[in-house]
């Protein structure tokens, strides 16, 4: 599944609802689909926020791709490069606003990394794995859903 | 999100209705701050029609509690649940805000809530 919206901050809670729906189709418990709602959308909010400077008028893409284990978020901006190492996040015992959109990145998901080939902006893949995988009767073994 | 303001007994109160995001945090912002400068004794937000908040939304409650102590304000959250009571503890701020079941808690303990501190 792939989907493009503009970079207007009204937009996420369509994203939003789209990896909930996602989550919980490939198996996701409820709570676990919201985290992971929530780490792409923090994800696309520093899009919007860092690499577009809250320009209303450019593009993400979500993709989201169902493996047999996993579920895998690719989130693709046409900004300019970011350097990952800008977007740590802020230790805890530093209470200050902001800083905490990595953090959550970081919990919910298993693994993120930008995609140093893509050369049209950046890339962000995210990564979720089933460790409980409630199987579907549609669904056969090693079937891949993009 | 909805954000409406209305004055009890011992503290102006922040009704939120919906999700707090990018989109809608700086609405928040923007009354959480003014009502702050209005110089009321306490300042509550009340969260229990929040189904969802992020960082930004976050950012926003610490932007608060940081200008509570410099007008010497009292400030509390109350009405916290699901995604807005488990971000807030994995992001530990739990331990930063003065925080009430609901309302009624909220109204009663406001006044002998000290200043805040650790931020």
């Amino acid at each position: 599944m792939r989907i493009v919206i503009s970079s207007d901050p009204r937009l996420l809670q369509m994203l939003r609802a789209v990896v909930t729906y996602s989550a919980q189709e490939a198996g996701f418990a409820a709570s676990d689909a919201e985290g992971l709602a929530m780490a792409v959308d923090e994800a696309a909010s520093n899009v919007i926020r860092h690499t577009y400077g809250n320009r209303l008028d450019a593009t993400l893409a979500l993709e989201v791709y169902t493996r047999p284990d996993r579920l895998e978020f690719v989130l693709e901006d046409s900004g300019p490069r970011v350097q990952p190492e800008t977007h740590q996040p802020r230790a805890l015992e530093d209470v200050r606003p902001g800083g905490l959109g990595t953090f959550f990145i970081k919990c919910f998901m298993d693994a993120s990394s930008y995609d140093e080939s893509f050369s049209g902006g950046n890339r962000l893949k995210m990564v979720k794995y089933l460790s409980r995988k409630v199987p579907t009767s549609d669904e056969s073994p090693g079937q891949e859903r993009g | 999100m909805k954000v409406q303001v209305r004055s009890a007994d011992n503290a102006t109160i922040i009704d939120c209705i919906g999700d707090v995001d990018l989109y809608s945090s700086p609405s928040l912002r923007e009354t959480l701050l003014q009502e702050m400068h209005a110089g009321p004794a306490g300042v509550l937000v009340n969260l229990s029609e929040v189904g969802y908040i992020d960082s930004s939304g976050m950012a926003t409650l610490v932007e608060g509690l940081q200008l509570s102590r410099q007008t010497k304000t009292r400030f509390g959250l109350f009405g916290l649940r699901g995604n807005a009571r488990s971000v807030l503890e994995l992001a530990r701020l739990q331990r930063v805000f003065a925080i009430f079941e609901d309302e009624q808690e909220a109204l009663q303990r406001i006044p002998s809530t000290e200043p805040f501190g650790g931020v």
